[in-house]
């Protein structure tokens, strides 16, 4: 085996897997091969959608998020919760009183990221107004799509929005100003988002577009879920007042930012289109390297369905989570709570853009030779006529045409297929 | 292996069919990048593939795209049976379309088609007789711009 090059989030627990085909069927970029009765992914193929995750009935794929425990090594801690959050208490839990619960649960402090996403869709409107080429620019906040993006589609990497999503905004505000304020060495101070994407981890650790991210780790909104349902369960007063004596005030542009479409919902004055779902913003970035959307200024792609409300690692079902953020966007109205001078400012500081520009991924030719690259692409064709195309899994490869690809690459044999072998007998 | 070391692939397109829009020019550019062919060169084959599949989807009754590609350069051979173009000259003009408001209504038929085509490639030849159909080739050298 290599050893690996890319950091993954997503894993495959060995003891727990049957070796079915579920996850590789479901895989969008075919990265997953089932050998020796147990599914493996391969390295340079993931992008971290966690398509697997959503398939597997036999819970054998995890994904690696930061540990509650982990939290300890740092003197003072500050949870950034995806605005998904407050679509998994019920219709009657405030946005205050999940934060006030996450406090309870053991963060120092909490910080609703409804304005810093509001002065991102700001700040996205005032890069698109100064930079009318190319068209259309694509959205960076889904860490899979700029996967997607680096490996499948590396033609469009400089088309990829260079403003930072929310997540790393907020956390970059408070690691320049909380050390300050709290006399703290920046390094005891962890930052930590809460999310239902096992993705946010890979952008962590290995960002695409940052020398270094701002945030110290991610932790799964199904993993704090009990905690914070048992906090806010103990606590009927607490409630009352968060009802009473609301203290924080929404920003409702920001506020339906993890449905697909809210982050262009704020634009006042740019052409934007919203896709989500792995399989559609797929089709859609097809189209993009075909020359189409040229008169979109935007897109906007999230790889889960609805936009991070679909998230993997959420809990509540979806569609009643996606219900309740816009009971909550519709409260908030249009209100803007963040003052356009300071968008301005940060954004001409740069403090807002990425480091470095979103780079193509290694390539996967089938030679890096051309000539025998055009060999290896004769032989698939061949090779492929002889299957039987059910792509039925049993070889290991997810599909008939994938096989035959597996097998000029030196990655499998044609004798894996079990009608091909039947045929020989 | 010099002489044989051409990857031919041939892909019928169905006039009018709408729903398919698109696929072929993106089997084609999969392929290209399969076959290790550098981002811009597959970006100007997916670019002047597209607009050739639409041109067959939207005006002919059927097609067929033919690649082949070796070392160096990309060729593709449209040829379909349709109604053809009167006036050559007069199609490759920015901006002349012939296309009907339900196709505009659809995004399609800026009269952009066949400039198009002829912009991202290196070799581009038409040739269209009205009442049987049109033959465009088109020839991208992967290593640089036109020669």
């Amino acid at each position: 085996m290599k050893d690996k090059k890319h950091y993954h989030a997503i894993h495959i627990t060995q003891d727990k897997c049957i070796g079915c085909v579920r996850c590789m069927t479901a895989c969008p970029t075919k990265a997953i091969r089932v050998k020796d009765g147990k599914a493996r992914i391969i390295d340079e193929r993931c992008i971290d959608c966690g398509e697997c995750l959503r398939f597997c009935p036999y819970d054998a794929v995890h994904s690696h998020t930061t540990s509650f425990a982990a939290l300890d090594a740092f003197a003072y801690k500050v949870a950034i919760p995806s605005t998904v959050i407050y679509g998994q208490f019920g219709s009657a839990t405030l946005p205050n009183e999940i934060l006030s619960a996450l406090r309870r649960v053991g963060f120092d402090e909490v910080y609703d990221p409804s304005a810093i996403c509001e002065l991102n869709t700001a700040a996205v409107e005032e890069y698109l107004h100064e930079h009318p080429q190319p068209r259309p620019f694509i959205t960076s906040t889904c860490p899979v799509v700029v996967r997607l993006i680096q490996r499948r589609y590396p033609g469009l990497c400089a088309q990829i929005l260079p403003i930072e999503p929310p997540r790393e905004v907020a956390a970059k505000i408070l690691r320049t100003i909380l050390p300050k304020a709290l006399n703290l060495p920046p390094e005891k101070i962890g930052i930590i988002h809460l999310t239902p994407c096992p993705a946010k981890m890979v952008s962590i650790n290995s960002p695409a577009t940052l020398k270094k991210s701002y945030l110290d780790g991610a932790i799964s909104i199904r993993d704090i879920y009990p905690e914070v349902l048992n906090a806010l369960r103990k606590s009927q007063d607490d409630a009352l007042m968060r009802h009473l004596f609301p203290e924080t005030l929404f920003s409702g542009i920001g506020m339906g930012w993890s449905l697909s479409g809210g982050e262009i919902r704020g634009f006042k004055s740019q052409r934007a289109v919203a896709v989500s779902g792995v399989a559609d913003t797929m089709r859609v970035l097809d189209q993009v390297e075909a020359g189409l959307f040229q008169d979109i200024d935007l897109l906007e792609c999230t790889v889960c369905p609805d936009g991070c409300v679909g998230g993997p690692l959420q809990v509540e079902n979806r569609f009643l989570a996606k219900s309740r953020i816009l009971q909550l966007v519709d409260a908030a109205g249009d209100r803007a709570v963040v003052d356009h001078k300071d968008v301005s400012r940060l954004y001409h500081k740069n403090f807002l853009s990425f480091d470095h520009p979103v780079t193509p991924a290694e390539a996967l030719p089938l030679d890096a030779d051309p000539a025998r690259a055009i060999a290896k692409a004769q032989r698939r064709e061949k090779l492929f006529k002889k299957l039987p195309r059910k792509d039925c899994g049993i070889c290991g490869a997810p599909d008939c045409w994938t096989l035959a690809d597996d097998v000029v690459r030196g990655a499998a044999r044609l004798a894996d297929c079990p009608f091909v072998r039947k045929e020989k007998r | 292996m010099a002489a044989s070391a051409v990857f031919r692939r041939e892909f019928p397109v169905k006039g009018g069919d709408f729903s398919k829009a698109g696929t072929v020019a993106c089997r084609i550019k999969d392929l290209l990048k399969e076959l290790g062919l550098d981002t811009q060169t597959v970006r100007r084959a997916a670019i002047a593939s597209y607009e050739a599949e639409m041109n067959v989807i939207m005006y002919a009754w059927e097609g067929r795209m033919k690649l082949a590609v070796s070392p160096g350069k990309v060729r593709i051979v449209v040829d379909d049976r349709g109604p053809g173009i009167p006036d050559v000259n007069l199609a490759m003009t920015e901006g002349y379309s012939t296309a009907t408001p339900e196709m505009r209504e659809l995004g399609f038929g800026a009269g952009m088609g066949l400039p198009n085509i002829k912009k991202n490639s290196d070799g581009f030849q038409i040739e269209s007789e009205v009442g049987r159909g049109t033959r465009l080739e088109i020839i991208i050298n992967t290593n640089g711009h036109k020669p």
